[in-house]
C-alpha cells in the first residue's frame, strides 16, 4: 500500500498521534495509506486505539500530531465536503428518541445535503433494501439490536458514499445478522473502499483484503491480509480422525518415524503434527496420510493452523510484547 | 455505479430481502449547501418544544400571569383601588424573568452538551460542519424561546388591557417584549456557548447559573445608567407608558445583540476545534 501517489489514496494518515488530555496515549506515530478498492480489517484488542483512528479519520477527533488526509485532502471538524463522502457506522450507534426509521434517515439525508428529490426516494429503497419496511412507522426505541444495525448501514449508504467506515458492524449481531452483514460488506466492497473494524478475526479474514493490527495505540502491522498470515509459521496441520484410540495410537507411532515430522501432538482424536521449518509440505503430508490409512483409521479431516488469521494476529502481537524496549526502534516490515 | 439500495440485501429472519428497484438518478443539483443548518435548526426547534423543560416553562408563565391577573382584578373588584396594567406587566415581567431564566438557562445548557458521545457521532459525522451545527442548534433555541416568550407576552399584553385599566401604549408594549426577549437572548447565547464548551449537561447549567445570577449581581453594583438586566427590568413600567427614549432600547438590544454575538462567536471558535 505504500508505492501509490497521494492523490490515489482514500485515507493518508502521516505520524499520527492522539494523546488525551496529556494523560492517554490513544494513539502513537501511525502512518496509514489506504487506496482505492482495499477493503482495510482494523485489528487491536481492547483499547488498541481503533476507534480514535477511525474518529480521526472522521473528523470528530483532532489529531495531537501528524495528519490526516481523505480523498487527498486533509480532514477536519469543518471538512463537511469530505464527510460527505464517507459512510460511518459507531461501534454502538444510537439514534434520537421518538424518531421513526423515515424521520432519521430523512434527517441524516438532510445533513448531507440531498435534496427532497434525492433522499425521499433513497430513504424508501434502503428502508426497504434492509427490511424495515414492516417497522417504519414505530418508533426507533423500540427497535432489537439487529433492527438497529440494520438501521445504522441504511444510514452509513444514504449519502451513496465512495469510503465507508464501519466500527464493529457486526457487534451484538445474532450469527444470522452477522452473515448477512458480512455477505453485505463483501458487495459493497466491489464498488467501495471500506475500513472495518472488529474483534472477530474470523470476519476479518472472511471479508478484507488488507489488514492494520494496532497494539497499545502502535500500528504494528499494515498491507494485504495474505502477507499476514505469510508471517506465520508454516508447516502446522491438525488431522481429526474417527474410530478407536488404539489403532489412532498405532497411526501416531508410524507418524513419528517420518524424519521431516518434527512434533506431533494428540488429544482426543485430534493429532496436531508440525513439520520441519524447511519440509516441502505435499510428499510428507502423503507419508502421514499413508501411514493413516495403513493404520486403518478414518480420517475426517485435515486443516492447516498455520494460516489462520488468528494466528497471525496473536504471533504479531507476542511478536510485539517481547521486543521490550527496542520497540524505541521501527521494525523492518 | 449502481445504488447503495440495490446493492443492500439484508435478511431478517433468514428471508432474503426482495430485490429494490433503482432509485431515481440525482442528476445535477442534488446538494443544497444550508439544508445541514436548516435540518439541526428544525430538529432542535421540535426537540424543545417536546422536552419537558420547556413544558414547565410555559406552564409556570402562564399559571403565573393567570394568577397574578386574577388577584389584580380580584383586588380591584373588592377594594376598588384601580390596577394599572402597566404596573401589572411590568411586576409580572419582572417576576417571571427571573424564574424564566433558570429554566432557559437549562434548555440552553443541555443543548450540546445533553447529545456529547454516541448521539453527536450521528451527526457530526456526516456532511456538516461544527459551524453549521453550531449555528443551527443556537438558533434553534433562540427560536423556540423568543417565539414562545412573544407569544405569551402578546397574550398578557391582552388580557392586561382588557380586564385591567389600560394605560400600556402599544408601541411601549412591544418595545418592553422586545426588552425582556433580548435579555432571554443573551441567557440563550450563553447557555449554547457553554453547552459547547462543558462536556457534562449537569455541569453546564450549574456554570450557566452561576454566571448569570453572578453576572447579573455584580452588573447591578455599576453605576446608575448602566445598562444591566436589573435597569433594564427597572424601566419596564415607563417603557410600557410609551415613556422612553428609543436611545434607551437601542443600548438595551446592542447590549444584548453583541453579547449574543459575541459569546456565539467564542463558543463556535471553541467548538469547532474540540473532540467529539
Amino acid at each position: 500500500m505504500a508505492e501509490t501517489a497521494s492523490e490515489d489514496l482514500v485515507v493518508e494518515t502521516t505520524q499520527l498521534t492522539k494523546i488525551y488530555q496529556n494523560r492517554q496515549i490513544a494513539l502513537n506515530d501511525v502512518t496509514l495509506k489506504l487506496e482505492r478498492g482495499c477493503v482495510l480489517g482494523l485489528l487491536g484488542s481492547n483499547g488498541a486505539g481503533k476507534t480514535t483512528l477511525l474518529r480521526l479519520v472522521i473528523g470528530l477527533h483532532h489529531p495531537t500530531a501528524g495528519s490526516v488526509k481523505v480523498f487527498g485532502r486533509p480532514m477536519g471538524a469543518n471538512t463537511a465536503d469530505l464527510r460527505r463522502r464517507i459512510g460511518y457506522i459507531p461501534t454502538n450507534p444510537r439514534f434520537p428518541r421518538g424518531m421513526t426509521p423515515i424521520t432519521y434517515l430523512d434527517y441524516m439525508a438532510k445533513l448531507f445535503g440531498l435534496t427532497r428529490n434525492v433522499r425521499k426516494p433513497r430513504l424508501a429503497s434502503l428502508i426497504r433494501a434492509v427490511d424495515l419496511l414492516g417497522a417504519s412507522a414505530s418508533p426507533i426505541s423500540t427497535f432489537s439490536s439487529g433492527m438497529t444495525a440494520r438501521l445504522a448501514v441504511a444510514t452509513s449508504l444514504i449519502n451513496d458514499p465512495d469510503l465507508l467506515i464501519w466500527d464493529e458492524p457486526t457487534h451484538g449481531l445474532d450469527p444470522e445478522a452477522r452473515r448477512s452483514m458480512l455477505d453485505l460488506i463483501k458487495n459493497l466492497s466491489k464498488q467501495k473502499t471500506l475500513i472495518v473494524s472488529s474483534h472477530n478475526l474470523g470476519d476479518i479474514d472472511e471479508v478484507c483484503n488488507h489488514a492494520a493490527v494496532l497494539s497499545n495505540g502502535h500500528l504494528i502491522y499494515s498491507g494485504p491480509l495474505q502477507d499476514l498470515k505469510g508471517r506465520m509459521r508454516r508447516n502446522h496441520y491438525e488431522l481429526d480422525f474417527e474410530g478407536e484410540q488404539k489403532t489412532i495410537a498405532r497411526a501416531l507411532q508410524a507418524i513419528k518415524t517420518i524424519g521431516e515430522v518434527k512434533y506431533t501432538s494428540l488429544q482426543h482424536r485430534r493429532l496436531t503434527v508440525q513439520l520441519q521449518d524447511d519440509a516441502v509440505a505435499a510428499p510428507v503430508l502423503a507419508q502421514v496420510l499413508a501411514a493413516v490409512h495403513e493404520a486403518k483409521v478414518g480420517l475426517v479431516g485435515v486443516r492447516s493452523v498455520g494460516q489462520q488469521t488468528e494466528e497471525a494476529y496473536l504471533d504479531l502481537v507476542e511478536k510485539e510484547e517481547q521486543r521490550g524496549f527496542t520497540r524505541i526502534y521501527r521494525q523492518a516490515a | 455505479m449502481a445504488s447503495p439500495a440495490s446493492i443492500v440485501k439484508l435478511p431478517s429472519r433468514g428471508v432474503p430481502a426482495a430485490q429494490v428497484e433503482e432509485p431515481p438518478s440525482q442528476g445535477g443539483g442534488s446538494y443544497q449547501p444550508f439544508l445541514p443548518y436548516w435540518a439541526v435548526l428544525e430538529n432542535d426547534f421540535f426537540q424543545v418544544l417536546y422536552s419537558w423543560v420547556f413544558r414547565l416553562w410555559v406552564l409556570v408563565m402562564v399559571a403565573a400571569g393567570t394568577g397574578f391577573l386574577l388577584y389584580r382584578v380580584g383586588v380591584y373588584k373588592v377594594t376598588g383601588v384601580v390596577q394599572h396594567a402597566s404596573h401589572f406587566l411590568a411586576d409580572l415581567t419582572q417576576w417571571t424573568v427571573l424564574v424564566s431564566v433558570a429554566l432557559v438557562a437549562v434548555l440552553a445548557a443541555s443543548s450540546i452538551a445533553g447529545e456529547r458521545g454516541s448521539l453527536a457521532d450521528s451527526v457530526l459525522s456526516r456532511g456538516i460542519s461544527r459551524f453549521q451545527y453550531y449555528l443551527g442548534k443556537w438558533h434553534g433555541r433562540l427560536l423556540s424561546v423568543l417565539a414562545t416568550h412573544l407569544a405569551l407576552g402578546l397574550v398578557g399584553l391582552t388580557a392586561a388591557k382588557m380586564f385591567l385599566h389600560e394605560d400600556i401604549h402599544l408601541v411601549g408594549g412591544l418595545a418592553a417584549l422586545g426588552i425582556s426577549a433580548a435579555m432571554l437572548a443573551v441567557v440563550v447565547s450563553l447557555g449554547v456557548m457553554v453547552s459547547a464548551m462543558i462536556v457534562n449537561s449537569f455541569a453546564a447549567i450549574a456554570v450557566l447559573w452561576v454566571l448569570l445570577y453572578g453576572g447579573g449581581m455584580l452588573l447591578s453594583s455599576l453605576p446608575v445608567g448602566t445598562p444591566s438586566p436589573d435597569w433594564a427590568l427597572q424601566q419596564l413600567p415607563y417603557v410600557l407608558k410609551g415613556q422612553f427614549h428609543l436611545e434607551v432600547l437601542h443600548r438595551v438590544v446592542g447590549w444584548s445583540l453583541g453579547i449574543s454575538i459575541g459569546s456565539a462567536f467564542i463558543g463556535m471558535t471553541y467548538f469547532s476545534r474540540r473532540d467529539m
